[in-house]
């Protein structure tokens, strides 16, 4: 039977994607891309406090963190922050073109059943506009549900109350508030996930990718959030590591949070994003071939 | 295009290696981490510390502190030394550390306090209050404007009330009023005089003599009101009234005037709290 008449199962999708991945090593290459683009991007981070860098990159640490995070150790605290500042401009401006560059070789894979890096990359070019605006929607969302869910914490304790929901205010501070953030980026990420596929299989507009991503999400619910849930799973030690990032200063070296930071970017690279995109692309393939 | 790139790159691996290579600020304070990082092993247990090993330490410290001169951090290497020989009960070691810092910033009074303090310390660890007192009252009178000259009189009070001598508090108490006082009168409007009158009010807190501490913090926040933050002051005030004078009513009415005056202080949810307690 031709798996492409199939009801689109995890199972299917994962097929597609490893077969794809063994076939075509090239689907690596986006992702190895953006995570020696983002390794760079924290070496300069790492490397702000110094001269010549820190004629550059001391005066905004300064004014947005304070004096302090320009000196050894107190810079290893703010790395992981920078570090995810620096992710998000990276993944508008260059995830984005990346991103539809892997969509569109899985694209190719699942119709012609071949593809390469060079011609895929050309075809995002065409859509970049497209592309820089999903991801943009989603990094924004992304940061805004964040900052309201911390803010919302922070103003419920402030305000006098102890507990919430019979939970003291230091576990919803603290590795709840962790817990929370990743649930948000989970649902976010679900929720938009099929914009780029549609994008780059459809060549639609913004807006009907983005209702496409939404219809697809809504009959594809649990596959699309496990399909999301499971890679993420592999990057939870880097997250718990740099919630810790005080503890590991103080009980190993401060330089372990740079060594953590460089693990989560190529976890991030390529597992996590690898997975969720390939995987999400081809379910997204099976479930309009269905359709 | 290519080319470009190539040349961000290169700019990119040049500037990071310029940056990793440099013996700047930064790179100082590198060396410092880990050697107070070694300091700290010792201080957690000093005295299963091996004597080579101190000496180690020491010796790390000892070469940073004359390498950097320059650098503030050379005098924080200077005294974790000092502190070092102290926790590792090398006592005379430790009080010639402390001479040589004198020694060395005898014109800078702030540095030769905290030396002359941690001197007087050293005397303490070895159960020889007299000697430490002499230490201590050497601050008061030669570097009474320094932090830790302010802070003496009531360092030497709290002394006595953790080796329950209560005469003897009361007797430093007493003294260390008489000093906040003349401190007040010689720089009357000044910052000095703010931390004076908030540390006799403090004093008499501590002697329980209410009516004159509640006096003190009048006069805190009647000359000091549009100079300096003085809400804990009002609050104070009203605790005092209502938990030692059992006056809940005058207590109430501060705690409501301070409502209306300081809506936007930091204590506002527990001077609310307090009133609610009150009615």
């Amino acid at each position: 039977m031709n798996p492409q008449n199939q009801t689109p199962t995890i199972k299917n999708a994962y097929t597609q994607t490893f077969r794809a991945i063994r076939s075509t090593p090239e689907f690596f290459w986006p992702f190895f891309i953006f995570a020696i683009l983002e390794s760079v991007f924290l070496l300069i981070l790492f490397l702000a406090p110094r001269e010549p860098l820190r004629l550059v990159l001391g005066p905004p640490i300064r004014t947005f963190w304070g004096e302090r995070f320009l000196h050894y150790p107190a810079n290893f605290l703010l790395l992981p922050k920078l570090s995810s500042l620096s992710r998000m401009f990276l993944s508008v401006f260059f995830g984005s073109l990346l991103t539809g560059t892997a969509v569109a070789m899985a694209v190719d894979v699942f119709t012609k059943g071949k593809a390469r890096f060079d011609n895929s990359l050309k075809t995002a070019l065409k859509k970049y506009l497209v592309l820089f605006a999903i991801i943009l929607v989603v990094t924004v969302l992304f940061y805004l549900a964040l900052r309201f869910s911390s803010t919302a914490l922070v103003k419920y304790f402030i305000a006098g109350h102890r507990k919430l929901l019979f939970i003291p205010a230091a576990l919803w501070l603290g590795p709840l508030a962790v817990i929370i953030n990743l649930a948000v980026a989970i649902v976010i990420q679900a929720l938009f996930t099929y914009a780029i596929p549609a994008l780059m299989a459809e060549n639609q507009r913004f807006i009907t990718c983005i209702f496409r991503s939404f219809v697809a999400f809504k009959d594809l619910f649990g596959k699309t959030l496990l399909l999301v849930t499971l890679p993420i799973l592999a990057y939870l030690p880097i997250i718990v590591l740099n919630y810790n990032a005080a503890f590991l200063i103080r009980k190993a070296f401060p330089e372990i949070i740079l060594i953590v930071l460089l693990a989560g970017v190529f976890i991030s690279a390529l597992v996590v994003d690898l997975l969720i995109t390939y995987s999400t692309a081809f379910l997204y393939l099976l479930y309009r071939n269905k359709k | 295009m290519k080319r470009t790139l190539a040349t961000f790159g290169i700019l990119v691996i040049f500037a990071a290696l310029l940056a990793g290579c440099t013996n700047d600020q930064y790179a100082i304070e590198k060396q410092f981490w880990y050697a107070q990082k070694q300091a700290d092993t010792i201080f957690a247990n000093p005295h299963a510390t091996p004597p080579n090993e101190l000496q180690r330490v020491i010796g790390v410290l000892g070469r940073f502190a004359q390498r950097y001169p320059e650098t503030p951090l050379s005098l924080e290497a200077e005294f974790t030394i000092a502190r070092l020989c102290l926790a590792t009960k090398e006592y005379d070691a430790g009080r010639k550390q402390l001479q040589r810092i004198m020694e060395k910033y005898s014109k800078n009074t702030a540095i030769c306090s905290e030396a002359v303090f941690l001197y007087g310390n050293s005397y303490e660890l070895q159960d020889k209050w007299p000697l430490a007192l002499e230490q201590y009252q050497k601050i008061i009178h030669e570097y009474q404007f320094t932090p830790r000259g302010i802070s003496m009189p009531m360092y030497i009070a709290e002394h006595y009330k953790v080796k329950f001598e209560p005469e003897k508090m009361r007797q430093a108490l007493q003294d260390a009023i008489s000093h906040y006082q003349t401190l007040a009168i010689r720089f009357p409007n000044s910052q000095l005089s703010f931390t004076a009158h908030t540390l006799i009010a403090q004093c008499y807190m501590g002697l329980q003599d209410w009516q004159n501490a509640i006096g003190a913090l009048d006069t805190v926040i009647n000359r000091y009101r549009t100079k300096a933050p003085v809400d804990e002051f009002i609050v104070n005030k009203a605790v005092i009234y209502s938990r030692e004078l059992n006056d809940k009513a005058t207590a109430k009415e501060i705690l409501q005037q301070f409502i209306k005056d300081y809506p936007r202080s930091g204590l506002i949810a527990t001077a609310k709290q307090l009133l609610k307690k009150l009615e």
